[in-house]
């Protein structure tokens, strides 16, 4: 899928900051954050830091995934944020209205397996985050599951269709070709 | 399409016209009549680079543009040299981002008027303006909106304030089912003070479909800005935009449909101090009124807070971003202030992790 790059990192496993991120990274705070990932629900963890008197500090919700196309049917691996590191290049600064910063480059790492998913492929944060979602559970599910994997088995299907059309293409062109022939033959 | 011959002689014409430009000789048919003094500064080399790029002279490449205008834009101290010069390559090839453009988008050799347009608008970033401006739209969630300066720019931040308040909206709904409330589906109102190039109101309405919205803003630029934005979205007859300052004008015509379920405001919060240290980009082309919030950053947050209660129904909201020093700042003076009857029910963080957004609950009595 183009707008996507992945690493997996089991080389060296610190092979997860891209070239000019800045260190500062963000780590998210799992407490408030639902994500359901297509049948599986997210464990929301109990801890909550940083409570500050009666307010709970909570992390926007990146929007559940939406049932995109094909993706209903397949049953992945779920991940929680928990398992999650995300990594934005804001640089340092106060951000908000005193920036007008354009990169909106989501870096997703998937710390158990060290995969990591860079999604630039839209101009809003939010969007790249939900992509950078949808496209490290797949890599993870083809990781932990291999040819079992449901990835798998629906790129091995297309593939083969794939294969099938050409395949019916080229006996038809020939079919066409044969005919020609045979037609040139019956005019002499 | 690209044709081998005519195209050809175009393109080394408009490299021989570049590198007039690039020498600090006069330019002679640049928009805007930059004048030698204040024209990029390019070595001699610098300016070779867009020959030497590919093996083919005069043949240049998507990949070859954004290579040599990310040099430029760096030799210049342009900020965000890489991504303006993807950006605004991409938006030339009809794209939204560079890694969104397949493998033969980035081979094709682009044409005359291509390069010329890539030209024109990199020469606006040359200025600093920013890459929103330069684009003329620039995407606010779900959406593609256009910008034009001086209209506030929406920043990524705020789309997770929308978020909030579309999850707010379904958990009110899923509480009321729950309860048993009778009655037919809600069609929640929603007051945006401050509504700039209509980012927020947008959203919103696209998220909620039975929602309805009051946008308004003390500028005429943005009102007429929100109003196109809603028009190119075909949300005009769900969205009632005002010229309308909500410091000085009465707050009664904000009420042409009864009380309010949310307010949401993005509204100017950097501390005036702080002001002077903004980008050149914000600096020189936004409106400067959409960010000074004064002293303590928070004198239209107070002006919100104080009018809130007259405009909401009971237990209605008000969701705000605000300066990360806010949030305490805020809760204190609600407290000084109780009869308001508003309580600071949640701070949300963004995601960068800095207190963002701020939940206030208007109290039934």
């Amino acid at each position: 899928m183009s707008g996507v790059s992945t690493k997996a990192s089991q080389s060296d496993g610190t092979g997860f900051i891209p070239e000019k991120l800045c260190p500062r990274f963000c780590m998210n705070v799992p407490s408030l954050f639902h994500f359901t990932f297509l049948l599986r629900e997210v464990r929301t963890p109990s801890w909550r830091p940083w409570i500050l008197r009666k307010q709970q500090f909570s992390l926007p919700r990146v929007p559940l995934l939406q049932a995109a196309r094909k993706k209903n049917s397949l049953n992945l691996l779920g991940l929680t944020e928990a398992e999650l590191e995300e990594q934005f290049v804001r640089g340092d600064g106060p951000g908000g209205q005193a920036t007008n910063k354009t990169n909106n480059c989501v870096v997703l790492k998937h710390i158990p397996s060290g995969i990591v998913v860079k999604c630039h492929q839209t101009r809003s944060v939010e969007k790249n985050r939900k992509i950078a979602r949808e496209i490290l559970q797949e890599k993870v599910d083809l990781f932990y599951k291999g040819e079992d994997s449901d990835i798998f088995k629906e790129k091995k299907a297309s593939e083969k269709k794939k294969q099938e059309k050409k395949r019916r293409a080229k006996e038809n062109l020939e079919r066409k070709k044969h005919f020609k022939e045979m037609q040139q033959l019956d005019k002499k | 399409m690209w044709k081998p011959g005519t195209d050809f002689t175009t393109m080394r014409c408009l490299t021989h016209l570049l590198l007039r430009r690039l020498l600090g000789l006069s330019p002679q048919c640049m928009p805007g009549g930059l004048s030698q003094s204040k024209g990029p500064i390019l070595s001699p080399k610098q300016s070779s680079l867009r020959q030497s790029c590919n093996a083919r002279p005069g043949l240049v490449t998507a990949t070859d543009v954004v290579n040599y205008w990310q040099k430029v834009f760096e030799t210049n101290g342009i900020p965000e040299a890489r991504e303006s010069s993807e950006y605004i390559v991409s938006f030339v090839l009809g794209a939204k981002t560079f890694q969104s453009l397949n493998s033969k988008s980035l081979r094709t050799p682009l044409t005359a008027v291509q390069q010329e347009q890539i030209q024109q608008l990199s020469n606006k970033r040359l200025e600093r303006m920013p890459v929103q401006y330069v684009l003329g739209e620039w995407d606010f969630q779900d959406l593609t909106l256009k910008m034009r300066p001086p209209v506030f720019i929406p920043r990524p931040e705020t789309e997770d304030l929308v978020s909030l308040v579309v999850e707010e909206e379904s958990r009110k709904c899923e509480k009321n089912s729950s309860l048993c409330f009778p009655g037919p589906v809600p069609h929640p109102v929603i007051l945006e003070i401050g509504c700039g190039s209509g980012a927020i109101a947008l959203s919103l309405l696209c998220k909620m479909p039975q929602s309805r919205v009051i946008a308004v803003d003390k500028e005429k630029a943005a009102v007429d800005l929100t109003a196109e934005n809603a028009h190119r979205l075909q949300l005009q007859e769900r969205i009632h935009i005002l010229h309308h300052d909500v410091s000085y004008s009465s707050a009664k015509q904000l009420l042409l449909w009864g009380p309010i379920d949310f307010i949401v405001s993005n509204p100017p919060y950097v501390f005036h101090e702080d002001m002077a240290s903004l980008d050149a980009e914000i600096l020189r082309y936004e409106d400067l009124d959409a960010l000074d919030g004064g002293d303590d950053g928070m004198r239209v947050i107070k002006t919100i807070l104080a009018l809130a209660p007259s405009l909401l129904k009971d237990s209605g909201s008000v969701f705000l971003e605000v300066d990360p020093r806010h949030p305490d700042m805020v809760d204190k003076w609600l407290q000084a202030h109780p009869n308001l009857l508003l309580i600071l029910h949640a701070i949300h963080k963004d995601f960068c992790g800095k207190p963002r957004f701020l939940h206030i609950q208007k109290q039934s009595r």
